[in-house]
């Protein structure tokens, strides 16, 4: 994958963050218009709450701009750095959660019609972002029903290999196998679409 | 682990389903500098990032902007100004881009004035960062306060959290002990009423036994008494020979019973290999039965059932060898007075 980002770097320029890391305010308001529909997707997936999702937003916006000059335009697109920060946030929360033996009051599935009204795409989703988006949709859901659910476990709710294969009593080898071939095949899949445009 | 473990490792390292341990070893490996490695996880990675891509979008609440504008510190805090952080979570963005993008190092100008003109440079932005230090320390402790009073008060709202939860299962063990305790005290109580049901059947049983015993006793007993108390029962008084003048007896006759009964006492003892035989007299005497007196005893009870002698007039106890005779042979010791 030599031109992994390309359609995802047209989602937020780099030199947007890097307007933000001189303090520029209203870099870092079209950094949220840009992303916080994404990354609120992000949290609601994983803590299954609206309201905790709005609670992790808060924080993750907050230290993106307090430590936002962390961030290199070399070390990876924007986009990329953003999700990895929303996603470990949201998963430390989800970990302190089941510390306190507390589960989620609402869960996606009770929350249809939520999810139906926001399916329209945002004023600031640009055609390549749609294209992106539809594609990794299709590409996961291609996957067989097992891979797909094992890389959900994993990666939505900070399952290891070993208490994924717990919760779905199946072997652990059975479990890592299911991981790799389904992360190998969205591999394949999407470096088949950047290179050509078109799903495999 | 051998490489092509670790290689093994790198999607699920993406995915982010490795423990601790695998994940540390996976990292060390890739600071080794392992490239085929680092080129799998840097196609993994992109993969993995681009996962969110694919949920259908949700757009925050409208609400959410704006309180995170106001949130904001006045300007962003420079990387400089917080060298001590804490150890950032194993999940943190930066330490994987690390092995993706080793921080690129500037490299050295060979131009002696773009080092002089850096070197002025450097100076001046020391000096600015040092004005701009003293001013900004202030607001800058004040943010890290901030943050730190934040932290605290999530950990001591899990700290209670945990709290509740050891006291609530302090609480059930409680109540299991409590249970636990009754449960002991019913057993202790039934094994306490076991023993005394024991203890009331072995008395049952020795009532029982005295009662059966008393039973093959006092049939007799009974009987006689019995049999006194009937009005047409024939009683025959006996009253001791020159042989035997301190010994008497009296004799019952019940006709329904077919049954004769002998109550003799003080009759002396029977010398050896000699019995005492008891005869109804009418024309000729006829045996009844004979008993032995044995040393000590006093008095005697013979029950012997016989047909009829309802005509026998004179009864009479002889002394005869053992087995008795068919006629009296020896002398008289209890005689009839009829």
């Amino acid at each position: 994958m030599d031109k992994p980002s390309r359609h995802a770097t047209s989602m937020i320029d780099p030199t947007l963050l890097a307007r933000v890391v001189k303090g520029d305010q209203q870099a870092f308001s079209q950094l949220y218009d840009h992303s916080s529909t994404l990354l609120f997707s992000l949290a609601v997936r994983i803590l299954g709450n609206h309201e905790e999702a709005a609670e992790l937003l808060q924080d993750v916006y907050l230290e993106v701009w307090r430590k936002v000059s962390r961030y290199d335009v070399g070390r990876g697109t924007p986009v990329a750095w953003l999700v990895t920060l929303t996603k470990s946030r949201a998963i430390d929360r989800l970990r302190a959660r089941a510390a306190r033996g507390y589960r989620a009051t609402s869960s996606l599935e009770a929350e249809p019609a939520a999810q139906v009204a926001d399916l329209g795409p945002s004023p600031f989703e640009t055609q390549a972002d749609q294209e992106l988006r539809i594609a990794v949709g299709a590409a996961v859901a291609g996957l067989p029903q097992a891979q797909q659910q094992a890389i959900e476990l994993a990666y939505y709710e900070g399952l290891s290999h070993a208490e994924i294969a717990t919760r779905l009593n199946q072997p652990l080898g059975t479990v890592k196998t299911r991981i790799k071939l389904g992360m190998s095949k969205l591999r394949d899949v999407l470096q088949q679409w950047w290179n050509h445009g078109e799903l495999q | 682990m051998t490489h092509e473990e670790l290689e093994e490792s790198v999607p699920l390292y993406a995915a982010g389903a490795l423990d601790r341990i695998e994940r540390q070893a996976l990292e060390a490996h890739l600071l080794s500098g392992c490239a085929s490695c680092h080129s799998a996880l840097k196609d993994y990675q992109s993969v993995a990032a681009l996962l969110p891509l694919g949920l259908s979008p949700t757009k925050p609440p409208r609400s959410l902007k704006a309180t995170i504008m106001a949130g904001r510190n006045p300007t962003p805090i420079p990387a400089e100004a917080a060298p001590n952080e804490p150890a950032r979570p194993s999940l943190e963005p930066g330490e994987w881009m690390n092995h993706l993008f080793p921080p690129v190092t500037p490299a050295r100008s060979s131009s002696l004035p773009w080092a002089l003109g850096l070197a002025a440079l450097l100076i001046v932005a020391v000096g600015g960062y040092f004005a701009w230090n003293v001013s900004t320390q202030r607001s800058i402790d004040t943010s890290n306060i901030k943050r730190l009073e934040a932290s605290l008060q999530e950990k001591s709202a899990t700290l209670a959290g945990l709290h509740r939860e050891v006291g609530d299962q302090a609480k059930v063990l409680a109540e299991l002990r409590n249970e636990i305790q009754q449960r002991t005290n019913e057993a202790a109580e039934a094994k306490e009423q076991l023993a005394q049901r024991e203890a009331e059947l072995e008395d049952t049983r020795v009532q029982l036994s005295q009662q059966s015993s008393m039973r093959t006793v006092r049939p007799p007993q009974d009987e006689l008494a019995t049999l006194l108390r009937i009005p047409n029962v024939r009683v025959v008084s006996l009253t001791g020979s020159d042989m035997a003048k301190r010994a008497a007896g009296f004799l019952l006759y019940d006709s329904q019973t077919q049954k004769v009964w002998l109550y003799s006492v003080n009759l002396p003892e029977c010398p050896a290999a000699m019995t005492y035989q008891l005869w109804a007299i009418y024309d000729k005497p006829l045996s009844i039965g004979t008993f032995r007196m044995d040393r000590g005893e006093t008095a005697h009870l013979l029950v012997k059932k016989v047909p009829s002698f309802t005509n026998a007039k004179t009864f009479a106890v002889s002394l005869e060898p053992s087995g008795g005779r068919p006629q009296p042979t020896g002398p008289m010791y209890l005689l009839s007075r009829s």
